[in-house]
């Protein structure tokens, strides 16, 4: 293989793997929050809380870490009023979600007005893991990366392993699957509705900070450009599985990254239809992964959106 | 804790109420996050209503926003009591855009003004209804989720319009397609420089027949019984798949009449900002005026003034236009979850009786 080629070839991936860590952790945290049975289409609002709060934090702390903490606070803020309007007052769950959506994006653009363009001078910088990153190609692509990259891949296999081995991931599984059912066993509907909801916001707001504090250290208004929506279609491509989630997100980490590139190669190919790739791309995907679930019965949640009553015999 | 019982009947009285309160909240709302950013609310609200009916000039500028909303939220309406979520209005407004404004820079320049005119209308609508089937097809058939599909279809149509526009439409590099000539010119009804233009009647006559398809036809008494109950529609022998069909062609129809009127009529050119973001904004007005399109005619007129009003205070005050977004979202939240007392009768006990 030419050298040249295969160097470009492994940097390209590394930037696929920060790219798909952007989508990851939304992605995770929505698998978490739907399996409990609520549907929180708030990502894109979440993530640019997240990326706002955190590039805030970061400014002010002049500590990207500590950026990213408050960050992820102001989401789990934010997503607490969606847990609190759809599960104690059974609030129409896809109105809200996008009500959030409205939200985030005026808020953060409204507050960040003043700081548009600015730099992060302290941003989260890489740090190889000793041993790991001197394995040949995939040593420089999945272990030369930042801190967030790693806890990413943590996640991946804490959540598979609470969500399918654990009495916790019963549970959660439970009250997305019949909230009555889960109730008579002892499980506290609305307090694991609230939490995985909260948490799964915490997560969006990561994946939006993870942008500001880190790749893109600097704001600007609706910085995400999308990456939530494409989280939301990311959860039915994972079939609500944390494993295929973090498949998933590499893999349109990838499709972004080589967008990327190939705008930076030439400009033969229309800019505006390689932009549209990522999104051309999701929706092709959110149809074939819809088509599975259908036929294998996996996955869906059996009352994701619907609100539990108790009352109601 | 809190104690729900379900109503048989919602009280009138709690059907006014309740959006009236989630809009005086939804204004608090956005006082609070002013008052963080060091602004004056009640100067910023002031500037707000001078902004958007101060003089005759202003009222037209605020009914030139209204129009698309209207329109817009007139298809909304119908599509969502059979919970078709269509929040793809954006990318129907836009594509109407596309496809009216095709004729207008390339059609043939001797046809007469009321002929063109009518083409282009009925191309933007046919544009925007295509791009609504799409999601309707998957919806009905795999029952794709409606709320992504849509919404990636507004970004997919974003991007369209930009190529079109960087590409051979633009003008000298520019993302300015030439301007429109006369004949392509949507007329304005007020004397220069209103720009209010016909497509008011255009939105009066949609919200006027689509609330007359809802109460007084068959079509509309079974897209009522889907929303309520679809097993039921399906034992009642309701075709569901045509039905919802329908629905999202005439919404994604109504957004994309929207979106070509007001570029023929307003802008006079096609660019990159064409306004599309109204297609969200009449989602926040249908929904508000209880998914009835008359009522959405005056929430759409309020909502309208509360953007013309916002870009005044971003010139005047220079204060983000960001918080119109905050405010309607506000209003949103609180009508979402002022919705438990319209349904549920609530009362606080000491314990819940388990």
């Amino acid at each position: 293989m030419n050298p040249t080629f295969g160097s470009i070839l492994i940097k390209v991936l590394a930037g696929a793997v920060q790219s798909g860590t952007i989508l990851l952790l939304p992605t995770l945290g929505e698998v978490l929050t739907e399996r409990s049975g609520v549907l929180n289409l708030g990502l894109e609002g979440l993530m640019l809380i997240g990326a706002f709060f955190g590039f805030l934090g970061a400014m002010k702390t002049g500590n990207p870490y500590i950026g990213l903490l408050l960050g992820m606070a102001a989401a789990a803020a934010a997503a607490a009023i969606h847990a609190f309007i759809c599960v104690t007052l059974r609030g129409n769950q896809t109105v809200t979600g996008l009500a959030l959506t409205i939200f985030g994006t005026g808020l953060t653009s409204f507050y960040g007005d003043s700081w548009v363009s600015q730099r992060l001078t302290t941003a989260i910088k890489p740090m190889a893991i000793p041993g790991l990153s001197q394995i040949p190609v995939v040593g420089p692509i999945l272990f030369s990366q930042d801190l967030i990259v790693y806890a990413g891949y943590i996640l991946v296999a804490l959540f598979w392993f609470l969500l399918f081995k654990t009495k916790v991931g019963v549970n959660l599984r439970a009250v997305g699957e019949n909230a009555k059912a889960a109730d008579a066993m002892g499980v506290n509907v609305v307090g694991t509705r609230y939490f995985w909801t909260i948490l799964g916001g915490a997560l969006a707001g990561a994946g939006g900070a993870y942008i500001t504090c880190c790749i893109h250290p600097y704001w600007l208004n609706g910085i995400t450009s999308g990456k939530g929506w494409i989280a939301v279609a990311l959860v039915v491509f994972a079939m609500w599985n944390p494993f295929n989630s973090l498949l998933g997100a590499f893999l349109f980490g990838s499709i972004e990254a080589l967008q990327l590139q190939l705008q930076a190669a030439g400009t033969y190919i229309n800019s505006a239809l390689l932009s549209m790739l990522p999104y051309i791309a999701t929706f092709l995907v959110i149809i074939v992964a819809t088509l599975i679930v259908r036929v294998r019965h996996v996955g869906t949640p059996k009352e994701l959106g619907i609100p539990y009553a108790r009352e109601e015999k | 804790m809190l104690r729900f019982e379900k109503r048989d009947k919602t009280p009138v009285q709690l059907r006014v109420l309740v959006p009236i309160c989630s809009v005086l909240l939804g204004l608090f709302m956005g006082s609070v996050v002013m008052l963080f950013a060091r602004v004056n609310p009640l100067r910023a609200y002031g500037a707000i209503i001078k902004g958007a009916f101060g003089s005759a000039y202003t009222f037209s500028e605020t009914l030139v926003i209204a129009v698309p909303l209207i329109l817009i939220s007139a298809g909304l309406c119908l599509v969502y009591r059979m919970k078709f979520f269509n929040i793809g209005a954006k990318g129907q407004y836009i594509i109407g855009a596309i496809c009216g404004s095709y004729l207008a820079l390339f059609g043939p320049a001797t046809m007469s003004r009321p002929l063109l005119l009518t083409l282009m209308m009925v191309l933007g609508t046919l544009g925007g209804a295509l791009w609504a089937i799409i999601p309707a097809l998957l919806k009905v058939y795999w029952n794709v989720n409606e709320v992504i599909a849509t919404l990636l279809l507004n970004y997919i149509a974003s991007y369209i319009l930009w190529f079109f526009m960087y590409g051979t439409w633009g003008t000298r590099g520019f993302p300015l397609s030439k301007n429109f000539a006369l004949n392509a010119q949507l007329p304005r009804i007020l004397p220069s420089p209103s720009r209010l233009h016909i497509g008011l009647f255009f939105g009066l006559a949609a919200a006027v027949i689509v609330w007359i398809i809802i109460r007084k036809t068959r079509f509309g008494y079974e897209a009522r019984v889907l929303g309520e109950n679809e097993r039921a529609a399906r034992y009642a022998g309701i075709n569901v798949f045509k039905t919802v069909i329908i629905a999202a062609v005439i919404s994604g129809g109504l957004a994309g009449l929207a979106g070509i009127a007001h570029t023929s009529a307003v802008l006079r050119v096609l660019q990159l900002e064409i306004n599309s973001d109204y297609g969200y904004t009449a989602i926040i007005a249908a929904w508000l005026a209880g998914l009835d399109p008359l009522v959405a005619v005056g929430i759409s007129v309020l909502l309208a003034a509360l953007e013309a009003g916002g870009y005044q205070i971003q010139i005047v005050m220079r204060v983000p236009f960001g918080i119109v977004g905050v405010i309607e979202s506000s209003i949103l939240f609180c009508l979402l979850a002022g919705e438990i007392v319209t349904h549920y009768r609530v009362t606080l006990t000491r314990r819940l009786a388990a």
